[in-house]
């Protein structure tokens, strides 16, 4: 007697699409995302410390011109202004011991500002790293999107799957109690149910698997998302910053020159300081933008950090639910065909049930 | 005219790019001897900062406005990226990855191109903003005499760019503790801090003040002192639109100055699609070697010719305690149009100077 159930649903192939899943498969694409964003939180550390050392940098270079500043201006002058002066000089590297009247200022301001420009360029050069990296991130949410969205379709195909499969199985149990006991009909069926459990198990832990594949890749995304915002942010202040220094110093570099040598002649003190001014506001410029991306590391990055590990924390746990629940599934296969290795064991041979001579 | 600021003059593309390319080859024109600075650093220079503004690194190129010149901004620029190009390479990182994800994003094709600007930066000599040294020329430690050259290159406050050389003899009892220092095996030599900001300060003196300046140093015997000045250099360049021309804002206000400015009211008015450049290169000498005293630079005589005749007795008593002569010479690049102002301005002064033609485009 052939059964009534379609049958066909057991050999059919479910389509799923990529490379198909399984819970080490699952946690190695998940580490190979996490290494990724991992390598560009670490970029994020880095530029950090090199914004430290930009900030000291110019914060030393700040001091100097503001005192070059204040003792044009007469305000830091208790042992007169050449005494002042040469304080001032003291600041910079390799003119501590000299005297005023050995260097020209109009060399020690052209040198000055090159060192300037070059901390402004020095700063401004991570613009572009803080793009690349920004631009690779959003790659990666391209690549996670269409993981996400073959997890999700998987898990559709696998849910549909199993419910057929479902269905199979009441038809044929309903098949099983219709026909005698212990007959060839009822042996049939019931080799047909446990093909279908076996099926059952196997596509219900797919459901499982491309189900929170599917979550933890959103998650993931919506990480790499806030990561690439943070980069992006950055790099728009930076370049605002920079951009705003350097065109102040471009347009300091003739007054600089000028009253440089107006300073070697001895002559026109307000001037050279008004020069100055428009020199010290750049760096302000620049030492703000400094302080400002501190602030924003301090209390951005090391939030995204601790997302990050809580992230790390979620996946883990993820990760040991599924396979907690496989290892149930495992045992109770297990469990069941010695149950039924037992029950075979106890009851009395019957051709019907005998297996066929190879 | 578009001055931005102080003597600082800003140009775009496409006329950043035509003046480069003319100031470029003006140099080459103009057969640079090593009385003028370094021609090679300086044109590359030039031709790093036409890159710069192709790749859109840069948006302006800034020109002073008197000398017609890359000013120091423009002149630090170049040098403010060599110096970073070593590590901002070093984070790019392949230069073929950036190029393959070029249809990825527009920041990957900059990036490459970029990429390639610093590669080819780091090869580069560039001309310096300031630079000084001084070489030993002869020691003679049984005389105790040692003859020195410093050098100093410098763009000066007024725009201009100088090689100063000046060639000197100390005696030893005094130069050790002197003007210049020798090492102790008597090979190299060092100026003090002192006399390095006098040469420093003085550069733009002519070389007549220069050397009797540096005569009067104690122990110091002046032989030469030569300047070799770039500039200035006046230009008129078409707007990418054909209907404006920018031209160098703040001419001198000298012979030359008056020249380009009656060309630039009469014939260079109507012009709107040549681009045109003059450059002077001038040296100016006071030495001991010197057999006449004579100036052939149309826009600067003799002091002496200058003085009013109650200073004429009070001069030559002070230039008979010198044994040096002065010789002033200047020569000039010209594109066709502006031959004729170079012309005007020799006809004028009565010299007779080289003007070498430089063809455009």
């Amino acid at each position: 007697m052939s059964s009534k159930a379609n049958l066909d649903v057991l050999s059919r192939q479910v389509a799923y699409s990529g490379e198909g899943i399984s819970v080490k498969s699952l946690e190695t694409d998940i580490q190979k995302e996490r290494t990724i964003q991992d390598n560009k939180v670490e970029e994020l550390k880095v530029l950090r410390e090199r914004n430290v050392s930009i900030q000291t940098a110019m914060a030393e270079e700040l001091k100097k011109l503001r005192k070059f500043s204040d003792y044009l201006n007469g305000t830091a002058t208790k042992g007169g202004f050449w005494a002042g002066f040469k304080e001032v000089l003291s600041y910079i590297p390799g003119l501590g011991s000299m005297s005023m009247s050995q260097r020209s200022i109009e060399e020690l301001l052209k040198a000055q500002y090159q060192i300037s420009a070059r901390r402004v360029k020095e700063a401004a050069e991570y613009v572009d790293t803080l793009k690349q990296s920004e631009q690779d991130l959003y790659k990666e949410i391209d690549r996670i999107n269409v993981r996400i969205v073959e997890m999700a379709k998987n898990e559709r195909e696998a849910l549909n799957y199993v419910l057929e499969l479902k269905t199979l199985q009441e038809q044929l149990e309903a098949e099983e109690q219709a026909v005698e006991a212990g007959s060839v009909e009822q042996r049939d069926i019931q080799a047909n149910i446990d093909k279908v459990r076996a099926k059952l198990a196997e596509h219900s832990t797919n459901v499982q698997l491309y189900g929170s594949a599917e979550e933890r890749y959103a998650r993931l995304k919506e990480n790499t998302r806030k990561l690439a915002e943070t980069i992006r942010n950055l790099a728009q202040d930076i370049q605002q910053y920079t951009t705003a220094s350097s065109i102040k110093l471009d347009m300091a570099s003739a007054q600089i020159q000028a009253i440089g040598r107006a300073a070697d002649a001895s002559t026109v003190m307000l001037e050279m300081k008004r020069s100055l001014d428009v020199m010290t506001e750049s760096m302000n410029v620049t030492t703000q933008f400094v302080s400002d991306t501190q602030i924003f590391f301090r209390s951005n990055l090391d939030t995204l950090i601790k997302e990050l590990d809580t992230f790390d924390e979620n996946t883990t746990s993820v990760l040991e639910e599924n396979l907690r629940k496989s290892k149930e599934i495992e045992e109770a296969r297990i469990q069941a065909a010695i149950d039924k290795a037992v029950k075979r064991a106890a009851a009395p041979a019957s051709p019907s049930s005998a297996p066929a001579a190879s | 005219m578009t001055v931005v600021a102080l003597h600082t003059q800003a140009l775009v593309l496409p006329e950043a790019a035509t003046y480069l390319d003319l100031l470029g080859r003006s140099l080459h024109a103009a057969r640079l001897s090593s009385a003028f600075p370094e021609r090679r650093p300086l044109q590359q220079s030039l031709e790093t900062l036409a890159e710069s503004l192709r790749l859109g690194l840069h948006g302006e190129l800034y020109v002073d406005s008197r000398a017609g010149l890359p000013n120091l901004a423009s002149f630090t620029r170049p040098l403010t990226d060599k110096s970073v190009a070593r590590e901002s390479l070093a984070r790019m990182g392949d230069r073929a990855a950036l190029e393959a994800r070029a249809g990825e994003a527009e920041l990957f094709a900059r990036l490459a191109a970029k990429h390639a600007y610093y590669e080819k930066l780091q090869d580069r000599e560039l001309a310096p903003v300031d630079h000084q040294r001084v070489l030993l020329r002869r020691h003679d430690p049984a005389s105790g005499t040692a003859a020195f050259r410093i050098e100093l290159t410098k763009l000066d406050a007024s725009g201009v760019y100088v090689r100063l050389q000046i060639e000197l003899t100390q005696v030893s009892s005094l130069w050790r503790r002197k003007v210049i220092d020798l090492d102790k095996d008597g090979e190299t030599a060092a100026a003090s801090e002192a006399f390095r900001a006098m040469v420093y300060r003085c550069a733009d003196l002519d070389a007549e003040a220069l050397f009797i300046r540096l005569h009067g140093a104690e122990g110091v015997s002046v032989e030469r002192v030569q300047r070799g000045v770039i500039g200035p250099v006046l230009f008129a360049v078409p707007t990418g639109s054909g209907v404006q021309v920018v031209r160098t804002a703040e001419a001198p206000d000298d012979a030359l100055g008056r020249e380009w400015h009656a060309w630039s009211v009469g014939p260079g008015a109507a012009e709107h699609e040549r681009p045109e450049l003059l450059a002077a290169f001038a040296t100016d000498s006071a030495a001991i070697d010197i057999r006449e005293e004579r100036s052939n630079d149309p826009i600067s005589p003799l002091l002496r010719d200058r003085l009013r005749d109650q200073e004429q007795a009070r001069y030559r008593a002070l230039r008979e305690r010198y044994p040096f002569k002065v010789f002033k010479d200047r020569k000039f690049v010209a594109t066709p149009g502006l031959k004729t102002v170079a012309h005007a301005l020799c006809a004028s002064a009565g010299t007779k100077n080289m003007i070498y033609a430089l063809q455009i485009g």
